[in-house]
């Protein structure tokens, strides 16, 4: 072992000591700084990450829309289902219409959808809190919880639904009465304000005769959605537009990536501090030191290695600063759910997080490319906080040093 | 040159801009020969020996080590070549505080990177001459100021030098330590066919040199 690495050992964890008091503090305060990193972005990850297959969930992985109704349905159909790495294909058609149960109305989207063919784009069943889908072709809808809690439905209630097509036709002197579906069953993902009618049906309310305005498609799993679309495009007539998940969600995975980012670079100040505090005592160690470092000139080292002691000190508290770190984010990241329901529960705001922020369970990801990141900035910073120390060690003149009292 | 020389000096100069510290320095070190610098404080006697060392770059003259000249010779070269030349002895220990008494005597070895198994066996056997048997595994902070001075004064045998330059290294004694830490540097240089450069105030001590020397009024003259 090279002297300067054994030395700079050694100032940190010095013989007959376990560690140095210096060491102690500049490690926790490193490892506080990873763990923050660490958690926020773990759990923005989570968030992040259950968002997207939240979205590829309800949404398939492509779709393929037109700006007008497309009527060649069937063979647009059997096309897209027979091209390569397509595994379910299921048409679809919506529109706005308002809904009313007893004296409450509300404006979700309706989609008319092809019931069994749309099970095999979404797992539609994953998603239902309550009734089943048994009835649905027989004058049934499918609502979404928020608009199910906010018209005060419930499985087996019966609302009404108006479309733009009855009230043009009303208005044109015709009385044409609204339509009556039964609530088959409830589902919750948590951003969609969307019912779900037959296919037919709503054909039938907004007058689009054989017309569907697209197609959800699952792929084989493995394909990467945005190639398929790419290689839709290339075949598909130019009014007709096949758009991957991630680019039909992009303003979304934009605000997402934003947020993570912009979390992460305030949360970085920690570990600023604590380079700075690290650069901070290596400075004055390095003034403490000063006649120490004009000995090692005499006994035959050279000022850079000397340098080299105070950049290895900052790396070795950066590494294991890191380590700590990791492995306490690790543990806190496993108790995330005790943790946050305790500090809820002391703030007395329990309830009102879960029912507003659904946060009965906190979401956290990460992976080795995370971890590594996050060590290799926390350690190239703490490597920073000990180059500046060295610096002023590379400007000592040893004869000087020697005569520092 | 004559080669019989360890160290030689050749009209050296040292100034600090304007003010001069010596001039036509020239003399030179034997083969276990004992050298002694006297002169007041501030007459320049530890910048001469820092010179020696080549801590310090003359400002005119010439130097060699071994009968090799060291001016301008790249700093890692003179860095290296000086932990084989010399063992420094100064008057405050510089022993290093976070390091045990055995580890801080194995240290010139590890800046040398020479260290291997039967260095310890040297230290102990070291430790055993100046009476610290047993004080292997003390921390430093728990020696008496004599112990430390000898503590150092091993430290600087360690690399096995030519010559052992000892800068004031009894001046924070009391007598009665500084005679025993005199007498043990002189017999380890003796045991050690080391050669020794002491720098002191105290003329007792320089009359026991083979060879003595004042600086005074920027002048290096032999005492006969």
């Amino acid at each position: 072992m090279k002297w300067y690495v054994y030395l700079a050992l050694k100032q940190l964890f010095p013989t007959g000591k376990r560690i140095s008091f210096f060491a102690a503090m500049s490690i926790v305060g490193v490892a506080l700084g990873v763990v923050v990193l660490f958690v926020v972005q773990s759990v923005m990850e989570g968030f992040q990450y259950n968002i997207k297959k939240m979205i590829v969930d309800t949404q398939g992985d492509v779709r393929v829309d037109s700006k007008h109704m497309i009527f060649d349905v069937d063979k647009l159909e059997d096309f897209l289902r027979n091209f390569p790495g397509v595994a379910a294909v299921a048409r679809y058609a919506y529109g706005m219409m308002m809904l009313k149960y007893d004296d409450r109305t509300g404006f979700p989207t309706i989609k008319g959808v092809d019931i069994e063919n749309e099970a095999k784009v979404i797992d539609l069943r994953k998603f239902i809190k309550q009734g089943n889908l048994e009835n649905f072709n027989c004058g049934g809808i499918v609502l979404n919880d928020e608009m199910a809690r906010s018209v005060g439905a419930t499985v087996g209630s019966s609302v009404e639904v108006f479309s733009p097509k009855i009230v043009e036709e009303t208005s044109s002197g015709e009385i044409i009465l609204q339509r009556t579906f039964d609530v088959s069953a409830i589902y919750e993902t948590g951003y969609q304000n969307v019912a779900m009618i037959a296919i037919d049906t709503l054909q039938d309310l907004y007058g689009l005769g054989e017309g569907v305005h697209g197609f959800s498609l699952r792929l084989v799993p493995g394909v990467m959605p945005e190639k398929v679309a790419f290689e839709l495009n290339k075949d598909l007539p130019k009014e007709i537009v096949a758009m991957s998940w991630q680019e039909m969600n992009k303003g979304l995975m934009f605000a997402l990536q934003t947020e993570k980012a912009m979390m992460s670079l305030v949360l970085m100040f920690v570990l600023l501090i604590a380079a700075f505090s690290i650069a901070g005592s290596l400075l004055a160690s390095v003034i403490r030191k000063t006649r120490e470092i004009g000995l090692f000139s005499a006994l035959g080292g050279t000022v850079w290695q000397c340098a080299m002691c105070f950049v290895l000190q900052g790396a070795i508290i950066g590494i294991i600063g890191s380590f700590i770190g990791i492995i306490v984010g690790m543990v806190t990241l496993k108790f995330r759910n005790i943790i946050m329901v305790g500090f809820l529960r002391l703030c007395g705001v329990e309830d009102f997080m879960m029912k507003f922020y659904s946060f009965a369970n906190m979401p956290s990801r990460y992976g080795k490319g995370d971890v590594l990141t996050l060590v290799a900035f926390a350690v190239f910073l703490c490597c920073l906080a000990g180059v500046l120390p060295a610096l002023k060690v590379a400007k000592i003149n040893p004869a000087e040093a020697l005569r520092n009292e | 040159m004559n080669d019989d020389y360890i160290v030689k000096l050749g009209n050296v100069r040292k100034t600090f801009g304007d003010f001069m510290v010596f001039d036509d320095v020239s003399f030179g070190i034997k083969r276990r020969e004992t050298v002694s610098i006297c002169g007041d404080s501030g007459s320049g006697k530890t910048t001469l020996v820092n010179v020696i060392g080549l801590l310090e770059q003359p400002t005119h003259g010439r130097i060699f080590w071994n009968g090799k000249s060291v001016i301008n010779q790249k700093m890692s070269y003179v860095a290296k070549l000086r932990s084989e030349m010399f063992g420094y002895i100064f008057q405050r220990c510089n022993l290093i505080l976070e390091l045990n008494v055995i580890e801080n005597l194995l240290f010139p070895r590890r800046i040398a990177d020479k260290i291997d198994s039967g260095d310890v066996a040297f230290a102990k056997k070291l430790l055993n001459q100046v009476k610290l048997d047993g004080f292997e595994e003390r921390n430093v902070s728990t020696l008496s100021g004599g112990e430390r001075q000898r503590v150092a004064a091993i430290r600087a045998m360690m690399n096995n030098p030519r010559v052992i330059i000892a800068d004031e290294p009894t001046g924070s004694l009391d007598e009665k330590s500084a005679n025993l830490v005199m007498d043990m540097i002189i017999n380890l240089c003796d045991t050690y066919d080391s050669s020794l450069l002491l720098i002191t105030h105290n003329p007792r001590f320089a009359q026991k040199m083979q060879t003595a020397y004042v600086l005074s009024n920027c002048t290096l003259t032999r005492v006969e």
